[in-house]
């Protein structure tokens, strides 16, 4: 891992206090599934580590007042098992339990899933897709961000694990008339990174005959992960129709410029995402008994 | 480097271990606690060979620092069961042949203990999830599957797992095996699992070039770093610097030359691995870089570059029976089609692995292995050193599919243990082992058939080009045994068959399960049907038609006279799937 110290601080303030001391030279490590490999590697080079994994108080899930709260040490497991987020927040459960294998699931963070910062991290686009908030403590005190704007880069965060500690995630209670869905799309059903995959929240009006509102959240299709604001323009107001749902298909295709990989081809990703955007959108308008006429 | 206390609850014993703090959890179990039961497969969380209960739930311990385990219990497979006491999971592992060549099993018995603790009546889909992080090359999962559930019934107190016992009549009996019990304990030692007093680490360096000149390496500071014992080049090999089954091509340590990336280079041996890592990034090379050619077309182009002196084309293999042209001329249908195979990576979860040892004068090699014998006489042959001197000793092997048949390991660590006096160990990364270990060769291959109306195949002329990459390896008797395969289970009166070994500046090509047929049955299998379509017959006829039956002869003239089953196989495999 090559590392000179490694810090199991018991608080926040122990945490940041360390960062502050080591002045750049050290940097915090989640569940470490990726930044351990990063190290070996010498992708990512530090003089010592600080572990958030004995904060209790970054780990878990509650819901207050309209609002549930993820802390960020919480791991994919804990996540894909919580009643909470299984009832309410299905897109984030969904993309918690396609991440790697139960081993990897056990250990890894969604914390470190965002910080990591890859354009199809599975919670990411989920995260998005709730429009979720971060909460980050900076030098200059608590600050909160959507989870959309934390990506400078492929790989690179806007959150720097050198000085900043990524706190907790809030997301807004979804309402009665709300729903969310994820779809993935990958060689196999564990340990395979995402060919693409899609988050969906959407609101449906009152009849239930139109979408109110919608956000679409989509991996890996530029070098950060994206949501298709242009896709979602053409569904907010309109009705619940199969013709509706062929142009929010058509204007994805415009919107999204996935590029040539090892896992597939652009042309490849870019009708799949078509196909895994209109199967979020029929699973998450069955769940609140919609239906899309002809 | 700082030492830092971890203390720990492994197997229900407590323990206070120095350890440096950038180490996993699995090099403190197998290297501190000498747990070697707990398998390194992939080093990056990917294959689940190392998976151990951490507070009672799975994780891959090669991607876990050791220090997130402060304070918390872990249970490795030497915890789950003795041999005289075997768990549940571990007697229907055995009994249920879930267990093969052993180096996934612990971590899959771990999975599997991690659900039936939680889940004491899992479904086979409720299974397939909980291991779905393991990764298993032999058995195909389906045993370890049933395994789980015999376990689970017995464990649910519904079902006892009888294990079979050795009486008076093996023959037609079940019975143990042989390596069954220390498999399941984690007590079976693997190449990687075993140390010696005094030993060093050894790590090469590979060529980062396909194709390249070397023009001077430089060694002075690797040497010169502390804790380095040794640094070796080409001009330190004592004896022939070339080996290979059939050819000796492939040089123990690249002289002036390489020829695919991953040729060995340079090998260091010191007193850490990390010294080891380090002395690798001070060895300067300088290569002056040649054109490269990469597909068996290229290779064979006049003027293409030279991989070897003599030129590109190792093996021209002719099989020719009959007339191909008055063959053609009888056929009433002619069909052409060329196919194209990949070139395939065994991937068996144990990485290459083995240790030299010098002992008074003699030589021994324990090492992952498909072949001892051979390792042997290469070694005794680079290192110029008396045969009867040399001893190589398979430990137990982690899957091979013919990929451990070649040197890898062996022949670099007898020669750093003779270089240095002391017990040497080389451990291929993951990354290492599919860089520089063979592969199933690539075929390109051009079929074409005549057939009369009937369906009967009356010509066939085939032209099979195998990649084999920058060195012969086993590729000369792969395309010899293609040659002879080529047209399957069918006779064919007529026959021209011509199939070329070809170096290209691929990984090297090798032995792999079945050596070449199945990429041609890839071919004969499609243009059967191909044909069979152009005829207006259907698939299975064109094969009950053609295919051998006692007395056919073969396309190398061989008479079958005995236990000749396609005809058989076709039919009951009709039988069973409906189709006529």
């Amino acid at each position: 891992m090559n590392c000179e110290k490694y810090y199991l601080p018991a608080t926040v303030e122990e945490a940041i206090n360390i960062l502050r001391e080591n002045q750049g030279n050290a940097r915090l490590i989640a569940g470490g599934t990726d930044l351990v490999l990063q190290l070996r590697e010498r992708k990512i080079n530090t003089k010592a580590l600080v572990d958030l994994s004995a904060l209790k108080e970054l780990n878990g899930i509650t819901e207050n007042n309209g609002w549930i709260t993820i802390g960020s040490m919480t791991t994919h497991q804990q996540i894909a098992a919580s009643g909470i987020i299984r009832e309410k927040a299905r897109v984030l459960a969904e993309a918690a339990q396609s991440i790697g294998s139960p081993q990897i699931r056990n250990v890894g963070t969604i914390g470190g899933n965002v910080v990591n910062a890859q354009p199809a991290a599975d919670t990411t686009i989920a995260l998005m897709a709730l429009d979720a908030r971060a909460r980050i403590l900076t030098n200059q005190g608590e600050i909160t961000k959507p989870v959309g704007e934390l990506f400078l880069g492929a790989g690179q965060s806007a959150i720097d694990p050198t000085s900043e500690i990524l706190l907790a995630f809030d997301i807004k209670t979804p309402g009665a008339r709300e729903a969310t869905a994820f779809m993935r799309l990958a060689k196999r059903k564990a340990l395979a990174l995402p060919i693409v995959n899609v988050g969906v929240w959407l609101k449906l009006d009152q009849t239930l005959s139109k979408f109110e509102d919608i956000r679409i959240a989509l991996g890996p299709m530029a070098p950060v992960p994206v949501r298709a604001t242009n896709t979602e323009a053409v569904l907010k107001g309109a009705p619940l129709q199969q013709t509706v749902l062929l142009q929010a298909m058509a204007v994805l295709e415009k919107e999204i410029s996935p590029r040539d990989s090892l896992r597939g081809s652009a042309f490849y990703k870019k009708e799949m995402a078509k196909v895994l955007l209109k199967r979020a959108i029929l699973v998450a308008v069955k769940d609140l008994g919609g239906e899309l006429g002809e | 480097m700082n030492k830092t206390l971890l203390q720990i609850n492994v197997n229900g014993q407590q323990h206070q271990i120095e350890i440096e703090p950038d180490m996993t959890l699995v090099d403190v179990l197998r290297e501190k606690l000498g747990l070697t039961g707990t398998k390194k497969g992939c080093n990056s969380g990917e294959c689940g060979a190392c998976t151990v209960l951490l507070d009672g739930q799975p994780v891959a311990s090669c991607v876990l620092p050791a220090l997130k385990a402060q304070g918390k219990q872990i249970i490795t497979v030497e915890g789950l069961g003795t041999a005289k006491e075997l768990h549940p999971l571990q007697k229907a592992f055995l009994v249920h042949g879930a267990v093969q060549c052993g180096f996934c099993t612990p971590g899959m018995l771990m999975s599997a203990k991690a659900l039936l603790d939680k889940n004491p009546s899992p479904t086979p889909e409720e299974i397939k999830m909980a291991i779905s992080g393991n990764l298993c090359r032999c058995t195909g999962y389906k045993k370890i599957i049933d395994a789980v559930m015999a376990a689970a019934a017995e464990l649910r107190g519904e079902k006892t797992i009888t294990m079979p016992t050795v009486g008076e009549q093996v023959v037609g009996s079940s019975v143990p095996r042989v390596d069954g019990i220390p498999k399941v304990t984690g007590q079976a030692k693997f190449a990687d699992d075993l140390s010696f007093p005094n030993m060093l680490y050894a790590k090469v360096l590979r060529s980062a070039h396909a194709h390249a000149l070397i023009k001077n390496i430089n060694t002075k500071r690797a040497k010169a770093l502390p804790g380095v014992i040794a640094v070796l080049t080409a001009d330190d090999v004592p004896g022939r610097n070339g080996y290979g089954i059939h050819i000796k091509d492939q040089p123990v340590l690249a002289k002036d030359k390489v020829r695919h990336y991953g040729d060995a280079v340079a090998v260091v041996a010191a007193e850490t691995l990390k010294i080891a890592e380090q002395a690798l990034e001070l060895i300067e090379v300088d290569y002056e870089p040649l054109p490269g050619v990469f597909t068996v077309e290229d290779a064979l182009k006049p003027g293409a570059p030279k991989i070897h002196p003599n030129g590109n084309l190792v093996l021209h293999r002719k099989v020719y029976k009959g007339d191909i042209e008055k063959g053609f001329q009888e056929a009433d249908v002619i069909i052409e089609d060329t196919f194209k195979t990949p070139m395939v990576e065994h991937a068996y979860i144990e990485p290459e692995a083995g240790i030299g040892v010098y002992d008074g004068g003699k030589i021994i090699v324990y090492a992952v292995s498909q072949g001892v014998h051979y390792h042997r006489s290469e070694i005794a042959a680079n290192l110029n050193y008396p045969v009867s001197k040399i001893r190589v000793v398979q430990t137990t092997t982690g899957g091979g599919f013919g990929g451990k048949i070649d040197n890898s390991v062996h022949i670099l660590v007898a020669l750093l243990a003779l270089k240095t006096g002391r017990p040497v160990k080389l451990t291929y990364t993951r990354a290492e082992s599919i860089i520089a270990s063979t592969k199933r060769h690539p075929f390109t291959m051009r079929y074409k058939l005549g057939a009369r109306k009937d369906g009967k195949l009356v010509a066939a002329e085939v032209e099979i080009y195998g990649d084999t990459g920058a060195y012969n390896s086993y590729g000369t008797a792969v395309l010899t045994r293609v040659a002879t395969c080529a047209l399957g289970p069918y006779e064919v009166p007529n026959v021209k068959i011509d199939t070329y070994t070809v170096y290209t500046n691929n990984p090297v090509s090798g032995a792999m399960r079945a050596f070449g047929a199945p990429q041609a049955a890839i071919a004969h299998e499609a243009i059967m049907d191909e044909l069979a379509k152009k005829i207006g017959i259907s698939p299975v006829e064109i094969r009950r038609i053609n295919a051998f039956r006692k007395g056919s002869a073969t396309p190398t003239g061989q008479i079958l006279n005995d236990g000749v089953g396609i005809l058989e196989t076709i039919e009951r495999a009709v039988e069973k799937s409906g189709m006529h």
